[in-house]
């Protein structure tokens, strides 16, 4: 058995021996680029609060003209295809993990652990949600105030029918909910790892931003749908 | 004031030819300043003679008992029943293989751990019988105690989700054994030394710093400062050193 | 059955505590193999709980200057109240500084001095100088004339066996965990190894060895009441006891720590009182300097626990729900900050247990059974009496260094200095001898274990249930062979004791004793208990004075000139009591004379 398994490792044994290492470097370092990343999404459509939008036009214009949205948009996607290549490999994959991590979850009902198992879940919804959301502004291509309040307060009417569920809307709640907390908690983890704070006092400073971050990202919801009501698709703002 | 209390324990002994896993009821009166060390005793005395448990110091520093009690992990020899509900259960550690019922081999489990970590000072200084102690400042020296407090009960392995999934992780209080002897200065150890021994997946950079190690420590060794401190290190280590032909673990 | 494996080694050392692996590490240093044994892991033994410290006279500390070998071997002597082995306390005293700086070198993390003035929770100021500054420092301890206990916080036993057993980890030394020895093997002459039941499976192993070590550790549980773990069983004595060729030495030395803390007993660190702690009655009134005006609440333990069993019998104990009658430690005046560093485990157990803070709160307190002076008799290199290849050392040994009253601090010491000083005769002992090899005897011994098993789970013997039995016996002894005996009471427990003797011989277990069954091993342990707990309690009927921690009212004095002698018990074959000799103490050095504490030098006043 044991030397199976020693001779198992020497075969393994891989190229370089800072690999573990480059793997755990890159799993925090994308986190704290993909939280960077949100935050700033998240600044950038809060400024819809500003002028009605002209300043979120004048952004999104930004963006194009100097092709950071062209090179933005790959490189963030290539991010988060590294992000998930390092960081799904922690989160249990085969069923008998899935059945260990989620035995010993219930029965310790320790806080930091179920954390963890909502950071592993938001992971998935993120991995879904944000793909479909990219792939809506992708083929809708340029961002402008009206589309996206239209997409948010309206376009959900357009697909249902006669129901004014706010298809659109319900979508960016959770996405935002899922983002807010997987980035929130991931950024408390990777100062806890690298123990740059102390860990309880650390937590409530990470969960005041997720506050003031959701409370934007609401309003900003919440803009979207005056200003759809207020301006018709492909109307001019002011 | 005294109230009727449920034990409901996990039974199994491996060594028992037919025998299988299963949960057993035992009802117990309980009185002031009860614990499990006592209710245990009781029970295997008066009612149940072949109920397997393993108590050393009953004083909470040898890390023999440590358990699941209702579902989280601690010393059974200082937990007082009154802190608990009427009903709980008790289950032996995960991780660890099981001797019968609360029994679990973490002797084992930590002596592999000892090699394989090569936790004891290297040092090609020859001890002289005829000369003064190397001079240390206090500080360092109740630095080195701090990690060095650990009673090995493997409460922080049990509740590591790593380490349940991961075998050859070494877990918190392995990773915290390795900070001992990085910050202890009569170790001669090369950052490269160390990092063959803890800087790769089934050490410092296996863990996910899911904390459960370090809320449910019950000597209180502060694992996040030492987990860090190791990831840290390493992580310094690893980006300046030159590791070519290096061993692997 | 039949044994399931046989070991063939040069060594096999009985015990994984602070002296069996230090002796490991002196014997495998020599090239020899050795093999040790164990009831539970080694860190988990009970060395590991030993909180104060470790006595050396280095004499780095402000209050430590002037000490030497010879202070600490004064000291020692006087401590024994006379009764100790001077040759080997000279040897000890002379031997552990070596050793404190080789735990050092080791590795164990010493708390070392801080350069600078101080001022002593008694009000005295002493300054630390500059050209000691990093080196080990030292705390108070009882019975000393200087502070020369050597510590790390208060988890000195847990440190200090960590560290060794890293060596012994370095070295290879393999450790059978869960195995515990329950006979020896010999031919009437020499010592061939043990027979072992494992304790993970149930399954007798044989280990056959040129030289046999045995370092159980104490016997406290033979109390019902003590401070030690609960494996100390004082099985390792009882099976050299059981050769009837091997004797126990002083049993009735038996020494009750001041402060156990009640309900649970656990000890509260003499350190508590080194560092400056009081001991107050109901009125809350400190009372010890009454008692002992020079050396106050830090006279040796007998004499601080015989002192607070007066006091309470005068009336002044306090009654509560910890204990019917009992006293308080008092360690809040040296403020927070020390009492959770410096003693912070014991603060620690007094929360966990009894809810209480002793940076603000008095903690109960009530001497409790502690250390075993006793055990099996040695010369002075550690051959055990009686048996060639057989060795003991640590506290389950009667090498002499502690006589009737060991001092505080000195146990740790003689653990890892008798392992070193032992382990280097074992191994020259080991080098020159042959294995012995007889399958037949070897059977033997086997066979008749074999058939102790089958009667206990066949009940053929009897009924009889061990759980009870040992309940009685242990309650035997707190009720007449305690601080205070008499020789009526101890008549009256040694005719208790006889009779649970033979009860013990008719044990059937209730359960099937399958596998690593507990009520197999506590019924295979239960005759060897008694018959140990016999020679403690008729070792002290029979000595008519009073010396160190054996206290006979009725022969309260010293008497050097009938009793300058040791006590050996043999255990023949089927006999109900032990057969006691006498061999004398030589005083080469320190003739007889006054300790400066305790009752000869200061009489009971009492308020
Ligand atoms: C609470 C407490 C605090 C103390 N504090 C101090 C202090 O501050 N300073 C000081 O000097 N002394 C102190 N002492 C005393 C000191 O700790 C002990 O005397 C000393 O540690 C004994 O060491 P040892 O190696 O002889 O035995 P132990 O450490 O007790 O080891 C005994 C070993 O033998 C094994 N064993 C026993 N029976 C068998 C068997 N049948 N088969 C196989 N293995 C067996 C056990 O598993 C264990 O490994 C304290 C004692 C107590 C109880
Ligand atoms: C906006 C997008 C995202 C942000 C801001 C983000 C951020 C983070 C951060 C900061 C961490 C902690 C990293 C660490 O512990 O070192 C983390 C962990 C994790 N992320 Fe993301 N992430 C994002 C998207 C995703 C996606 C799309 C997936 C996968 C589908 C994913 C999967 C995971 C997993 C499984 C973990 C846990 C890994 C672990 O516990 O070590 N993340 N994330
Ligand atoms: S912090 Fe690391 S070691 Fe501790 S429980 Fe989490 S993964 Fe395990
Ligand atoms: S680190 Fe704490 S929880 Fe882990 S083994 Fe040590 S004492 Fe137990
Ligand atoms: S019995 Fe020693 S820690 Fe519980």
């Amino acid at each position: 058995m044991e030397l199976a398994k020693n001779l198992q490792k020497t075969l393994n044994q891989k190229a370089n021996p800072k690999t573990d290492l480059y793997v755990d470097l890159a799993e925090s370092v994308t986190g704290i680029i993909l939280v960077g990343f949100l935050w700033m999404h998240m600044l950038f459509v809060g400024t819809i609060y500003i002028n009605n939008g002209v300043l979120f036009n004048s952004l999104s214009e930004g963006l194009d003209k100097y092709y950071l949205a062209q090179i933005g948009i790959p490189a963030t996607v290539l991010v988060i295809l590294i992000h998930i290549f390092m960081a799904g490999r922690r989160a249990p994959m085969r069923l008998r993990d899935l059945r260990i991590a989620w035995r010993l979850t219930k029965s310790l009902k320790h806080t930091d652990t179920w954390i963890w198992v909502g950071q592993v879940i938001t992971a998935l919804i993120i991995g879904i949600m944000a793909s479909m959301h990219l792939w809506e502004i992708m083929t809708t291509w340029p961002i402008e105030a009206t589309k996206s309040a239209h997409r948010v307060a309206l376009d959900g009417i357009a697909f249902m029918g006669g129901f004014s569920i706010k298809y659109y809307l319900w979508f960016y709640v959770a996405l935002l909910l899922a983002g807010e907390y997987h980035a929130g908690f991931g950024l408390y983890r990777i100062f806890v790892k690298w123990g740059w704070f102390e860990r309880h006092k650390m937590g409530y400073v990470l969960k005041g931003i997720t506050l003031i971050i959701l409370f934007i990202g609401f309003g900003a919801l919440y803009m979207f749908i005056r200003l759809a009501e207020m301006v018709p698709l492909g109307g001019a703002l002011h | 004031m005294s109230r009727n209390i449920t034990l409901s324990i996990f039974r199994y002994n491996p060594n028992i030819p037919g025998d299988t896993p299963r949960m057993q009821d035992y009802k117990l009166e309980e009185y002031s300043g009860m614990t499990l060390f006592v209710a245990l005793n009781e029970i295997r005395e008066k009612q149940d003679p072949t109920l397997m448990f393993d108590f050393v110091c009953r004083a909470a520093i040898c890390g023999s008992c440590a358990m699941l009690i209702n579902g989280r992990p601690g010393l059974a020899c200082k937990t007082l029943t009154k802190n608990l509900p009427s009903r709980f259960t008790l289950m032996p550690l995960p991780v660890f293989k099981l001797i019968g019922d609360l029994s679990v081999d973490t002797g084992t489990w930590f002596r592999n751990l000892q090699v394989r970590t090569e936790s004891w000072i290297h040092t090609n200084k020859k001890f002289d019988p005829n000369a003064l102690e190397v001079r240390m400042s206090n500080e360092t020296a109740e630095a080195i105690y701090e990690p060095e407090r650990c009673i090995e009960c493997g409460c922080c392995v049990a509740t590591c989700i790593t380490a349940n999934i991961r075998e050859d992780f070494i877990g918190a209080t392995g990773i915290n054994r390795v900070s001992r002897f990085l910050i202890d200065p009569r170790d001669e150890r090369t950052d490269r030394e160390y990092f063959e021994v803890v800087g790769n997946e089934d050490g410092a950079f296996g863990c996910v710093g899911l904390m459960a190690c370090d809320d449910y420590c019950p000597m209180e060794v502060p694992l996040q400062k030492q987990l860090a401190l190791v990831r840290r290190k390493m992580a310094a280590a690893g980006l300046k050193l030159d590791l070519k032909g290096m061993k692997i673990s | 059955m039949s044994a399931k494996h046989t070991h063939i080694t040069d060594v096999v050392v009985v015990g994984a505590g602070l002296a069996a692996e230090r002796s490991a590490i002196e014997a495998a240093s020599a090239g020899l193999n050795v093999i040790i044994l164990s009831l539970v892991p080694p860190r988990r033994s009970h060395s590991t709980a030993a909180q104060g410290g470790m006595q050396a006279s280095l004499g780095n500390a402000a209050m430590a200057k002037g000490d030497n070998p010879q202070i600490h071997f004064e000291d020692t002597v006087k401590g024994s109240d006379w009764g100790c082995d001077q040759e080997v306390a000279k040897m000890f005293t002379e031997t552990v500084p070596i050793m404190i700086r080789q735990l050092d070198y080791w590795g164990v993390p010493w708390n070392r001095v801080v350069a600078g003035k101080k001022k002593l929770p008694s009000g005295l100021e002493v300054e630390d100088t500059k050209d000691k500054e990093g080196l080990i420092t030292a705390r108070d301890f009882g019975g000393v004339a200087k502070w020369r206990c050597c510590y790390t916080s208060d988890g000195t036993g847990h440190t200090v066996q960590f560290v060794v057993d890293t060596v012994v980890c370095k070295m290879g030394i393999t450790v059978h965990d869960r195995m515990e020895a329950i006979s020896l093997i010999h031919d009437g002459e020499t010592c061939l190894g043990v027979v072992a039941r494992c304790l993970r499976t149930g399954d007798l192993n044989v280990y056959l060895a040129k030289s046999t070590v045995i370092a159980t550790g104490g016997a406290g549980r033979l109390y019902a009441a003590s401070t030690n773990a609960v494996i100390n069983e004082g099985t390792g004595g009882a099976i050299a006891l059981n050769t009837g060729l091997v004797p126990l030495g002083n049993m009735e030395a038996v020494q009750f720590h001041p402060t156990g803390m009640p309900p649970v007993w656990i000890l509260m660190t003499e350190g508590a009182r080194g560092d400056g702690g009081y001991l107050l009655d109901k009125n809350l009134h400190r009372f010890m300097p009454d008692y002992e005006p020079k050396k106050k609440e830090l006279a040796s333990r007998d004499v601080v626990s015989r002192r607070m069993i007066q006091h309470i019998r005068a009336g002044y104990g306090v009654e509560s729900k910890y204990a019917p009658q009992h006293l308080w430690l008092d360690i809040r005046h040296l403020g927070r900050k020390w009492v959770w560093t410096n003693l912070r485990e014991i603060a620690t157990i007094a929360m966990n247990f009894n809810g209480l803070d002793p940076a603000k709160d008095l903690v109960p307190v009530l001497p409790t059974q502690h250390y075993t002076m006793g055990g099996i008799r040695t010369n002075k290199h550690g051959f055990a009496y009686g048996l060639k290849g057989l060795f003991a050392i640590g506290e389950a040994a009667c090498w002499d260094l502690h006589g009737f009253n060991r001092l505080g601090g000195n146990s740790l010491a003689e653990t890892v200095t008798a392992g070193y000083l032992v382990g280097i005769q074992l191994a020259k002992y080991t080098l020159g001898a042959t294995q012995k090899f007889d399958y037949k005897l070897v059977e033997g011994f086997v066979k008749k274990e074999e058939e102790r098993i089958k009667n206990l789970i066949s009940g053929k013997n009897g009924k009889e249930n061990v759980w009870e039995i040992r309940a009685a016996a242990q309650n035997a002894m707190m009720d007449h062979v305690h601080i205070f005996r008499t020789g009526k009471s101890l008549q009256e427990g040694v005719a208790k004791l006889q009779e649970l003797y033979k009860r013990s011989l008719k044990i059937g277990l209730r359960s099937s004793g399958q596998g690593a069954n507990p009520e197999l091993a506590q019924a295979l342990r239960m005759p060897g208990m008694i018959r140990t707990s016999l020679c403690i309690a008729y070792g002290a009927l029979m000595r008519t004075e009073s010396r160190g921690s054996h206290f006979r009212e009725d022969f309260p004095k010293r008497d050097d000139v009938n009793w300058l002698k040791r006590t050996l018990a043999y255990w023949k074959e089927g006999a109900d009591l032990p057969t006691l000799d006498y061999e004398p103490v030589a005083c080469p050095y320190m003739p007889p004379g006054d300790r400066g504490y305790g009752e000869a030098t200061a009489p009971a006043k009492g308020k």
